[in-house]
């Protein structure tokens, strides 16, 4: 037991009791120049390929407005619009995801769990049902989102909003918003059908940057509000009574940190539907590599979040050779080995006598 | 029964471990669920549930009852004990015999697997989100039956039953072979990795419908999960695996307490932790896996009844266990009939009833639970 204990501080040390603070932050460094580095290369990547091929050099100064005015048209309404909106969402669902497991001390806590996904799935299945335009679904997604927050609080908002409810009402809520998809799936015509499901999965196809403007302008405000709020994440993971003793009201800290969380899971939808994985899997990715959450550590969750998304929309754009797949399906099939990898990693016979 | 005092010294221990393992957030939510909802139970000997659990029956009869009578077409009660009596010959009778007997039937076996697989899974995995859904079974299912569609044109729900167990049985022993570590279960990552290939396969599911109009036509239906035109040749060859898993759902019950207490805790009991934990991951797969094979991935139910049963009764595993093979039943079948009845003549699939249902049952009970 006691040499299990040294040999798993050497490896992931903790922010407490660490006994190397040094190699710790060298390695958060090096995550984050790592990750930022491909994010950029993503970027240039993003912005260079696709209908009209460029040099890298041509397109970057497309992006901010130089050079042949055919290029920054090609760049600056058809790349960028899609690329700011993948970066955008990415960050703001791994944030989402990463302060809803802090917050209910489960690894299996996402937006999903808590019925935004359900609820911006429903907006947009709404909408299509009654045959609205195709830009109006953000915001209907969005409205979805808002609504299952709306639900959310009103059964559980009851003598300090415990967890173990919270859990339980946004499970009732997902569930319930998830039949109501499901039934209109079932119920409508093929071709409806298909739209539907495309709109369930998430995709990223025609983005506008009047649409990236208004919901990514609320993703970076709330996302900012996550960062502020960190520290409160903190000392509510004390546990409800140290964190009333140090001064802080724990349901009035919890309840802005979940609606913080829920804002930007449904901000997030609006830009690119229900994308799924994201905000489950990159928190669990960036804690197995960069050890206990700091602040540190969430803005290397938002950067990691917003090169899975982005990463994944160029391949769904690029490399597939079938036209229309949901983005969703590549952020999956692309971050699970991710996260399984490192999860196996972990897999030392030195923990034998934990069983 | 556990005693509140007796567990807050070993959760602590439990937590310490998980600690050390770097996941420091993650251990509360288990201890908390647990706790409360043992308090009320801790005082009560198990034969003062008793009055519930004839509740639980009588309710359960009821149900089977009016799946019988009531449908498209009406049958008085008279008729449904007459045609059960002696197989009579009118048109009545042939629909109670021919068609809802064996629906009713099939609804019972369904909904009993459902609910003693969601107490199980919760049960091994330590954690109230979990669900025979979190081991992957569902979408292993619902990945292979839209595999089997869209490649080998299969077309009939009696048909997919094979392609469905296999999908099932196959994904959750691979989410489980990912959470060994060195020779042992551990239940944070047999629920994390049983969540993210979920997330996977349903998201290759949804690739596959989309590419293939047909195979989105066809599949929609049983993904919704549904008991129509089930007949009892397709309960029979899973009759089987659904009494084995019964089986051992049941020998592990008292195991299952233990291991609430934390791992170490339940060591020191002399209880064999690793071998409960593939016991019961087996018990999961065998119930939620013939489940899904006969009506198509049923959400809902694996996930609320152990919920509700607990609200009731406590976390006390052998009251739980059997309460969820009443309680699962119950939900299952009342959601068909209410189906059967909202949309006549034609129906709603029962996997979207039950969520309907069960939604805000588990809303509102939730309210009460952490008072």
């Amino acid at each position: 037991m006691t040499d299990t204990t040294t040999t798993r501080r050497v490896r992931m040390p903790r922010t407490g009791a660490s006994p190397a603070p040094d190699h710790r932050r060298h390695r958060l460094l090096l995550l984050g120049t790592g990750v930022l580095a491909a994010l950029f290369t993503l970027v240039t990547v993003s912005v260079t390929s696709g209908q009209v091929p460029m040099a890298a050099s041509v397109a970057l100064r497309a992006l901010v407005g130089l050079g042949d005015p055919g290029d920054v048209l090609v760049v600056q309404e058809f790349r960028a619009p899609r690329m700011v909106a993948a970066l955008i969402a990415g960050a703001g669902l791994a944030t989402a995801g990463s302060v809803l497991q802090r917050l209910f001390r489960n690894p299996l806590a996402s937006p999903d769990v808590m019925g935004v996904t359900g609820g911006a799935s429903f907006g947009a299945v709404i909408l299509l049902a009654a045959g609205a335009s195709q830009s109006l679904i953000p915001a209907a997604a969005l409205g979805g989102g808002l609504l299952a927050a709306a639900l959310l609080g009103v059964f559980a908002w009851n003598s300090g909003l415990a967890v173990i409810r919270l859990v339980l009402v946004g499970l009732a809520v997902q569930a319930g918003l998830a039949a109501a998809v499901n039934l209109m799936v079932v119920r409508f015509p093929a071709e409806l059908a298909t739209s539907a499901m495309q709109w369930t999965t998430g995709s990223l196809y025609g983005r506008t940057w009047p649409e990236v403007w208004s919901a990514g302008g609320a993703v970076v405000l709330a996302t900012a509000c996550a960062f502020v709020l960190h520290r409160r994440l903190a000392v509510l993971d004390l546990g409800d009574d140290s964190a009333g003793t140090l001064g802080l009201n724990p349901s009035r800290a919890r309840l802005q940190l979940l609606m913080t969380a829920v804002a930007l899971a449904s901000l997030a939808a609006a830009l690119t539907g229900p994308v799924a994985f994201v905000a489950l899997a990159v928190p669990h990715v960036v804690r197995f590599a960069a050890g206990p959450p700091t602040p540190a550590t969430l803005g290397l969750t938002a950067a990691t979040g917003a090169m899975l998304l982005l990463g994944s929309d160029l391949v769904v754009q690029h490399l597939l050779p079938v036209n229309g797949l949901p983005v969703g399906v590549i952020t999956a099939t692309v971050g699970a080995p991710w996260l399984l990898v490192l999860m196996l990693r972990q897999n030392s016979p030195v923990n034998r006598s934990n069983g | 029964m556990i005693s509140r005092s007796a567990i807050a010294p070993h959760s602590r221990a439990s937590e310490a471990r998980l600690t050390k393992l770097g996941m420091p957030n993650l251990v509360l939510p288990i201890v908390t669920t647990h706790e409360t909802a043992a308090s009320p139970s801790s005082a009560t000997p198990a034969w003062k549930r008793l009055p519930l659990f004839l509740a639980g029956g009588i309710a359960l009869a009821l149900c089977a009852a009016f799946s019988l009578a009531l449908g498209t077409r009406q049958v008085p009660l008279a008729t449904v004990v007459e045609a059960l009596a002696d197989g009579g010959t009118g048109r009545d009778a042939i629909v109670v015999t021919g068609l809802r007997l064996p629906r009713t039937l099939v609804g019972l076996a369904v909904g009993a697997a459902l609910g003693v697989a969601g107490a199980v899974a919760q049960g091994i995995t330590r954690n109230p989100l979990a669900s025979p859904t979190t081991l992957g079974i569902n979408a292993g299912a619902g990945f292979a039956v839209v595999t089997a569609i869209y490649a080998l044109h299969v077309t009939k729900p009696a048909d997919y039953l094979w392609f469905a167990f296999a999908g099932a049985a196959g994904a959750a022993l691979f989410a489980q072979s990912i959470a060994r570590r060195a020779g042992h279960l551990d239940p944070v990552r047999l629920a994390l990795g049983g969540t993210v290939l979920t997330a996977v396969l349903a998201s290759w599911t949804s690739a596959v419908m989309l590419a293939s109009k047909r195979t989105l036509d066809e599949a929609r239906f049983w993904l919704a999960g549904s008991l129509s035109g089930r007949t009892l040749d397709v309960l029979y060859p899973v009759l089987p695996t659904l009494l084995v898993g019964l089986a051992l759902a049941l020998a592990i019950t008292p195991a299952l307490n233990a291991l609430s207490l934390g791992d170490d805790s339940a060591q020191a009991l002399g209880v064999p932790v690793s071998r409960i934990r593939i016991a019961g991951g087996l018990a999961v797969v065998l119930l939620a896996g013939s489940a899904v094979a006969v009506a198509g991935p049923v959400a809902f139910v694996g996930l609320a009844a152990p919920h509700l049963v607990r609200l009731a009764v406590g976390s006390d595993h052998r009251l739980l266990v059997p309460g969820c093979f009443i309680a699962g039943p119950l939900l299952l079948l009342a959601a068909d009939v209410l189906g059967r009845l909202v949309a006549r003549p034609s129906e709603l699939e029962v996997g979207i009833v039950t969520a309907f249902l069960g939604a805000p049952l588990l809303a509102v009970l939730a309210r009460k639970a952490a008072r």
